[in-house]
């Protein structure tokens, strides 16, 4: 545990922590960038989940949808996790001691892993059959999966 | 004291018994702000896949017109929950919100975010059947989806900056 409250002391004494502690637009504007991405991040999201679960665009290919919103998905989390360490930098201690940090870090890792792993793998298998309960489950645990960190990620700010 | 009269009204709005609820209560406002943000998200996020189609981003193969079919409902879902907390949220706040530039830009970048669809839905919309299974629409439809896309990230930026003022 040690190793890690180190890592985060490191990043708060960071030029960039530095510059983000002191400046006075910085943060807000970090801020900003991570919410355009949060909004594209959970548009894309819910698409790709709702076509899962038989909702929206059933006649249409799953792996397309899945993998032309998945590129936006990435994109804006790859956008969401640069501007976070910018945020986290910023008050790099608080966070650190924070159990919604905690919570939102933890379902955060969740949510890529299954990403990657049961969600493609559901994507890439669903017809434009009805689908069944499996792939079901699969769309609604990611939705739950990804608004679990937005939760945890708001609740930082007010615990 | 003369004050302007929506001046006035906003802090008659600041005063009355919901508004100094929200205001004065320990989570009220933090909970209703997030459930603007979430439906932000929704209404946001799904216009803007509408609108990154129209622009030949994103599912080419798929007609236009099954795309909005798709995100329409959770468009106006968004927008119903996020009118809905926002009222609230101008509520426990209205009388500092009439003097944030922020929530002034706010309101003028949401007048024009309505004035966008009235004018797609009643000018080239109305023709999507001979454009929808192209893979890059038309370029009025690409303007307002530029526009849409401009101005609800205008939105997002201005909404955001009001806790700041």
């Amino acid at each position: 545990m040690l190793a890690a409250q180190h890592w985060f002391e490191l990043l708060s004494q960071s030029p960039l922590g530095l510059y983000m502690q002191t400046s006075r637009w910085a943060f807000a504007v970090v801020e900003m960038v991570h919410l355009l991405a949060i909004a594209a991040l959970g548009g894309s999201v819910l698409l790709i989940d709702l076509r899962l679960l038989g909702v929206i665009l059933k006649g249409e290919s799953a792996k397309s949808i899945g993998r032309d919103l998945g590129r936006i998905l990435l994109g804006s989390l790859v956008v969401l996790i640069f501007s976070g360490i910018g945020l986290l930098s910023e008050e790099s201690m608080k966070c650190y001691f924070s159990p919604a940090f905690r919570w939102k870090m933890a379902l955060l890792a969740s949510s890529i892993v299954f990403y990657f792993t049961l969600h493609r793998r559901a994507l890439n298998r669903a017809g434009t059959a009805s689908p069944g309960i499996r792939q079901r489950a699969i769309a609604v645990v990611s939705m739950l999966l990804w608004l679990g960190v937005g939760v945890a990620g708001r609740a930082i700010g007010l615990i | 004291m003369t004050q302007p009269v929506l001046q006035h009204i906003c802090q008659v709005i600041y005063d009355s018994q919901i508004g100094t609820t929200i205001r004065e209560s320990d989570y009220a406002f933090s909970i209703i702000e997030s459930v603007h943000v979430l439906a932000i998200t929704l209404l946001v996020g799904s216009i803007s896949i509408l609108d990154l189609r129209m622009l030949g981003l994103i599912l080419r193969e798929i007609p236009v017109t099954r795309v909005s079919r798709a995100v329409f409902p959770i468009t106006w879902a968004g927008f119903a929950v996020m009118v809905t907390s926002g009222l609230l949220l101008f509520w426990a706040e209205a009388a500092k919100n009439y003097l944030n530039p922020a929530f002034r830009v706010k309101l003028l970048l949401l007048l024009l975010v309505g004035l966008n669809p009235l004018i797609f839905h009643t000018s080239i919309y109305r023709r999507v059947a001979e454009w929808e299974l192209q893979h890059r629409s038309p370029w009025r439809a690409r303007a307002a989806a530029i526009a849409s896309l401009t101005l609800w990230s205008g939105i997002i930026v201005a909404g955001r900056a009001i806790a700041y003022f």
